[in-house]
């Protein structure tokens, strides 16, 4: 309320008077206004930095690490940053790295990665030793060459050093006649460190540097010091004496402020700091609009609450949120004054907690946000507000599919609780990912997630940043991420658009993984025509780590502060979280555009060894990344996790455009970011290290104390504070539905219309043909087209890659120890009966990692699916994850982590319902793995497990015939687990060992002989016909091959383990065909230009 | 005393693991050499490994060149310490015009890895001398930037003078011209190689052990075998 004199135009001065001003409340970090830019007339002056008073870490420049000058730089006197240089050659003695002094390979340590531990910890870099001013009386050896000193304005005159009697004309005139009218010396930023400005006060005496050098010898000019004494400037001489009148002081000509500064072309010809820095142009000085007084509120306008269009579907949810009370009634029309003082408000240009506390009749868009009325009410409920538009933005981040899991979650609670008892399981669900116990002092975490939406819009983009997304999971939990699967969906192999999208999204996940240095050791690639318009990118990552340092992401410890690290925060991925682009108050700039998700592996590589050595020097309280949701989802998970809260000021996050406002900073989803807790103590060596790998970091706030009940997680921008939200409400409290749920009304329909009774070859000649027809459909056909775009030799531990059944990584190089993963799916079943399609790809993944001989141990799944809003979608998933949870189960793995992917729908048809499950297993030693390729002529080739007749959903009815229908193959569990037995004791025994999955065992039989270029001979048993063995998919079926001498320990071990085991054939010598007895007989050649030439005909 | 060998490390390299583990199963000791370091520490013979240093930016190697140990490699190299350079270390070492030529784009495009024939064709290098003259070998060749172009004129100065090291055999993988997969200086203690002879150093990992040939030619070569032709003249 402002009283103020009445406004009356008889008032003596005529004006009227102003309404006081708000003046915004001190925040906790000073922060000026950003100062106009006097371009340094001094060429070689640092770029100012645009926050400079708010920066109170100087010493973290991010580009000192890598300028490849900074050794030779012949400025590197006058370097402020020389002091930190992270390259002084003494930090890294030989000793680091030679053999003798323990390096890592050598000697027992917890650096199994392999990189020296930087002596940093012992030798502390100086973080204020940057800051230290450069001594400004220093003769500038520079000076003679330098080419702009005869036009330095700021330079003092140079007295005539010839002209000794002459006294300086200038010394005892007076004071600087250009001191009133310099527009730019209050906020000049170098006035405190400008060695030419004289003293402040009168009574310092000092020394007015001459600058310059004797041209004759070299030598800086010092006789010409004149001491200012404070007598000669309280009563300045006559300069001369002359007859007569002296000559009046006549001023000269005052500095005209209108004149505008015109910068001189900076020198860039030869500054060496533009090689090692990718070249940005700086952001130009934009004036802020000035403020215009809006149209007054016309009172005799009634306020009427707004009519919901329709009643929506009344959702059961199971929080409290349906009893919420609604907002309170909106009030009528206030007071002129209360008007006058909304209006002053105005004026700030965003929305802060103090706006929202006044103005809480302000209608919000969070409908177009995707909030439900009352989920709004129950934001109002939380905060005892209106949320400001920032908040509004974060609830409605966390609390979307996405990131809340609302629509799973009830489902999700299975794994935990029908998970079998684990003691190796060291992080589990709701972790980054989940990490297994290998050995007493070795754990492997590993997780698979989806990016699929993004692949479809910018198939490169899409899929590089999901691999980057995924990698830096692994690196929060603290491994060194080792190895990258993909298993890949797309719509029919001829299709324009998959030609459009297949070919981007394989560069994208080769051009990411391989600058990253990760082989790529297997996945898939499926094609169906329910995936046209959704393409499935799920990427799976595997990280190794010393157990001792695994990270958790607990923003522990109350005066810790929180530090961004990684790249700049930039406009990526907002308009896809939300129509936040038109979702904004009033009159903004066009400059909302949001952009599209661009990785940079570069900076992913550099962040990786930033992280690892931050991690073996113990240096991290907390960590998490920065993905989906960015700094909205790091900040309230991290503060959640802990029970703390956080202050955090937004002004200190390094932006990529100045024009960013706080709700965008908060919700963008820029790459190669990490948050770290730190403790003050630890702050100069983490920013040190960071800035080393030359990675971007800033510290940007601090962890709070919890206050009543709980902590509050505050955000400053400007002065004002934006966001104050409990974090537990954010990232915890979310809704959760339990949607309704009804199987499709064609379940039973396509249950009957099984594929057994559709017409199949009979003669040989026809089982030759469809033999070659499937080994050539595009599901079945030799992918190595894409596979080669991918590096799997990277780090040199790769013992088995695709088109292996499992990717096999060697951990432990002295003891062989090693891990093998296999991650598989398989829609169609899925879609016939979601429960045993689940269990069928669980049982597929598991039977792939036993194959090679390893122990599975740990699972984890992608559960791709349609519109969540959809019963039928429900129901497929409740029961897939229903049929998950119980094969883990009785499996007895446990499900580490994963990742749910909704809403893969083009209008409204879903996708079938894909789960995608990753096993992993461990091989004592991977030197006895067993590959899939006959490798010796002579071998027996055995059958191992049962044949049915099986053909619904099996990919020669899919080819053959396009038909989808009938039950799913049989899964038995403990069959599998029995033929699991035998792979892993067996390993030793067998030369050779393929699974049996998609086309049965024809594929399986063509892909071992083609490996390695032996042929085959085979006799089918009798008691199913011919094309029934060749391609009926029954689960829990392996082709073996073993040296002659060893066939009867294999019958006796299949025996003993109640598996069957049929002898079906000999492998023959190289280059023999593949004949089967009876029936056909296939030339290698034949086959393999039919199973290679698929796909590079399709794609190139 | 055995000898010693450097493995340098760039932002964005990722081979050098590899290339110290080749180095140690070839009977050498390896040391690594940090790029913003140019002291050498005395080793006997250096390897620039593979990888994305500095991400690549601008041109594969453009950047790494100027590194300060990049100046005591070409001292070094001008003095006759053997230098090979692998794949992105092959691309610094043309950048820094101690090897003529330069490395493009694949022909097709695509980054390609596969496990691919080579033949020997000069064993008068360095890094080759353990080879039979036209021994073929099976190693794995991987990069998006492998094509080995130079004008006409250099080319016929390469194969004339028997500078070309290894060819491709069979299908060339990037297009490289006239085939060229490795080739050396005048002097043949610098070899620039596209394909990774690191990567095939172990059965268990690698498409044969074909690679281990490239290492143990060096230590030959530090031994004094004499398989160089006369240094030239500075």
């Amino acid at each position: 309320m402002v009283d103020g004199p009445e406004r009356d135009d008889e008032t003596p001065t005529g004006e009227t008077p102003a309404v006081e001003p708000y003046a915004p409340p001190p925040s906790p970090v000073s922060y000026e206004p950003y100062p106009p830019q006097p371009h340094a007339s001094d060429p070689f002056a640092p770029e100012p930095e645009p926050y400079p008073a708010a920066d109170p870490y100087p010493a973290s420049d991010p580009y000192a690490a890598s300028d490849p000058y900074a050794a030779s730089d012949p400025y590197a006197a006058s370097d402020p940053y020389a002091a930190s240089d992270p390259y002084a050659a003494s930090e890294y003695p030989r000793e680091a790295y030679s053999a003798e002094s323990g390096h890592n390979s050598d000697h027992d340590s917890d650096h199994d990665d392999g990189y020296p531990v930087e002596p940093t910890a012992s030798a502390p870099v100086d973080p204020y030793a940057a800051s230290a001013p450069v001594d400004p009386y220093a003769p500038d050896p520079y000076a003679a060459s330098d080419p702009y000193a005869a036009s330095d304005p700021y330079a003092p005159p140079a007295p005539d050093p010839y002209a000794a009697s002459a006294p300086d004309p200038y010394a005892a005139s007076g004071p600087d006649p250009y001191a009133a009218s310099d527009p730019y010396a209050a906020s000049d930023p170098y006035a405190a460190s400008d060695p030419y400005v004289p003293p402040a006060s009168a009574d310092e005496p000092a020394e007015v540097m001459v600058g310059h050098a004797d041209p004759v010898t070299d030598e800086p000019v010092t006789a010409d010091i004149v001491p200012i004494t404070p007598e000669a400037v309280a009563t300045p001489e006559p300069a001369y004496e002359a007859e007569g009148e002296p000559e009046p002081y006549v001023a000269p000509e005052p500095y005209a402020a209108s004149e505008p500064y015109v910068a001189p072309e900076p020198y860039v010809a030869s500054d060496p700091h533009v090689a090692s820095e990718p070249h940005v142009e700086p952001e130009p000085y934009v004036e802020p609009e000035p403020y215009v007084a809006p149209e007054p509120y016309v009172a005799s306008e009634a306020y009427a609450p707004p009519v919901p269009d329709s009643d929506p579907e009344p959702v059961a949810a199971v929080t409290p949120f349906a009893s919420a009370e609604p907002a309170a009634e909106q009030s009528t029309v206030e007071s002129e004054s209360q008007l006058e003082f909304e209006q002053a408000w105005l004026g700030v240009g965003f929305d802060t907690v103090e706006r929202a506390a006044a103005t809480p009749r302000e209608r919000q868009p969070y409908v177009a946000l995707g909030l439900q009325p009352d989920e709004y009410d129950r934001i109002q409920q939380v905060l005892g507000r209106r949320p400001t538009e920032s908040e509004l933005a974060m609830y409605a981040i966390m609390w979307s599919e996405h990131c809340s899991y609302k629509s799973s979650k009830v489902h999700l609670r299975q794994f935990a609780e029908k998970a079998p008892p684990s003691d190796r399981m060291l992080a589990g669900i709701g972790e980054n990912a989940g990490v297994i116990r290998i050995t007493d002092r070795l754990a492997v975490t590993f997780k698979v997630e989806s990016h699929n939406h993004p692949s479809f819009v910018e198939p490169y983009q899409g899929a590089a940043t999901g691999v980057g997304g995924i990698v830096r999971d692994i690196l929060a939990m603290g491994a060194r991420p080792v190895a990258v699967m993909d298993p890949l969906r797309f719509g029919a192999a001829d299709h324009e658009d998959t030609k459009r999208v297949l070919p981007g999204v394989v560069a994208g996940i080769g051009g990411y993984g391989n600058c990253l240095g990760l082989p790529n050791i297997g996945g898939e690639i499926v094609f169906d025509e329910c995936y046209q318009g959704n393409p499935l990118v799920n990427a799976l990552c595997l990280g190794v780590l010393p157990v001792g340092r695994l990270q958790n992401k607990a923003a522990a410890g109350p005066g810790n502060l929180v530090v961004l690290i990684g790249a700049k925060t930039g406009r990526d991925g907002i308009g896809g979280v939300s129509v936040l682009a038109s979702a904004t108050f009033g009159d903004q700039s066009e400059q909302r555009r949001p952009s599209v998700q661009v990785g940079d592996p570069f900076m992913e590589k550099l962040l990786i060894e930033a992280c690892l050595e931050l991690y073996d020097s113990e240096l991290v309280v907390g960590i998490q990344d920065l993905g989906g949701a960015g700094l909205t989802c790091a900040l309230s998970e991290t503060a959640a996790a802990a029970g703390t809260g956080m202050s955090v000021n937004l002004d200190l996050v390094p932006l990529r455009e100045a024009s960013m406002q706080p709700q965008e900073v908060l919700a963008s989803e820029s790459q190669e970011r990490m948050l770290l807790i730190v403790t003050p103590e630890n702050l100069p060596v983490v920013l040190s290290i960071c800035a080393r790998w030359g990675v971007l970091a800033t510290a940007i706030g601090e962890v709070t104390a919890p206050e009543d009940d709980g902590g509050r997680l505050r955000i400053w921008w400007h002065n004002s504070v934006v966001v104050d939200v409990p974090p537990g409400s954010l990232a915890d409290d979310g809704p959760v539905y339990a949607r309704p749920m009804r199987a499709p009304l064609d379940v039973e329909l396509m249950l009957v219309d099984r594929a057994e009774t559709l017409p199949r070859p009979e003669t040989g000649d026809e089982l030759r043909a469809t033999v070659l027809r499937m080994i050539a459909s595009p599901n079945l056909c030799d992918k190595t087209w894409v596979t080669e775009q991918y590096d799997r030799y990277v780090l040199g531990n790769t013992v088995l890659a695709q088109p292996e059944d499992a990717g096999v990584i060697r951990i432990d190089e002295r003891s062989g120890l090693g891990v093998a993963l296999s991650v598989d799916g398989n829609g169609r079943y899925a879609r016939l009966d979601p429960y045993h399609g689940a269990k069928l790809a669980l049982a597929e993944a598991y039977r792939n990692v036993a194959t090679t001989g390893a122990t599975p141990v740990a699972v984890t799944d992608c559960l791709n699916f349609g519109s969540p809003e959809d019963p039928d979608v429900m129901w497929q998933f409740a029961e897939a994850v229903r049929g998950l949870a119980d094969g883990c189960q009785e499996l007895g793995i446990p499900v580490t982590g994963g990742n749910v992917s909704f809403y893969n729908q083009t209008g409204a048809t879903p996708i079938n319902p894909t789960p995608v499950v990753g096993v992993l297993g461990v091989l004592t030693d991977v030197a006895a793995r067993v590959p899939i390729g006959f490798s010796s002529p002579g071998d027996e080739i055995f059958l191992l497990g049962e044949t049915r007749e099986e053909l619904s959903g099996s990919e020669w009815a899919h080819v053959t015939h396009a038909h989808l229908g009938g039950r799913p193959p049989k899964v038995d569990l403990p069959a599998e687990q029995r033929l699991a037995g035998v792979m892993a004791d067996g390993a030793r025994l067998l030369s050779a060992a393929h699974d049996l999955s998609d086309g049965g065992l024809a594929q399986a039989l063509v892909e071992a002989c083609l490996r390695r270029g032996l042929g085959a001979t085979v006799a089918l048993p009798e008691d199913l016909s011919p094309f029934l063995y060749l391609f009926s998919e029954s689960a829990g079926r392996v082709l073996v091959s073993v040296r002659p001498g060893e066939r009867d320990a294999l019958i006796a071990l299949a025996a003993e383990r109640d598996v069957p085991c049929a002898h079906i054939g000999t492998v023959g010598a190289p280059g023999t065909p593949v004949v089967v007895e009876g029936q056909f007989e296939l030339p290698l050649d034949e086959l393999r230009a039919a199973h290679t030439g698929t796909l590079p005909a399709l794609f190139g | 005393m055995s000898t010693v060998i450097g493995v340098v490390t760039f932002p964005g390299s990722l081979d050098d693991r590899d290339a110290v583990r080749a180095a140690r199963l070839s009977g050498a000791t390896a040391v690594r050499l940090w790029h913003a370091d140019n002291d050498l520490h005395g080793v006997d013979a250096v390897i620039l490994p593979g990888g994305f240093s500095y991400g690549d930016y601008l041109r594969c190697g453009a950047i790494a060149r100027f590194a300060p140990v990049m100046e005591s490699i070409a001292d070094a190299a001008r003095g006759g310490m053997p230098v090979l350079g692998v794949c992105n270390g092959f691309q610094i070492l043309c950048e820094a015009h101690l090897l003529p030529g330069a490395l493009t784009r694949n022909q097709h495009l695509h980054f390609r890895n596969r496990d691919q024939q080579l033949r020997v064709s000069s064993t008068g290098s360095a890094w080759t001398n353990a080879f039979a003259a036209g021994q073929e070998l099976l190693i794995p060749v991987k990069n998006g930037e492998g094509r080995y172009v130079a004008d006409a004129r250099t080319l016929d100065e390469l194969e004339a003078e028997d500078r070309v090291v290894a060819r491709y055999v069979g299908v060339n993988p990037n297009g490289s011209m006239r085939d060229i997969a490795a080739i050396r200086n005048e002097a043949g203690n610098v070899v620039g190689i596209m394909p990774h002879p690191e990567h095939a150093v172990e059965e268990l990992t690698g498409p044969s052990v074909d690679g281990l040939g490239f290492f143990t030619s060096v230590l030959k070569h530090l031994a004094g075998a004499p398989s160089l032709q006369p240094a030239a003249t500075a």
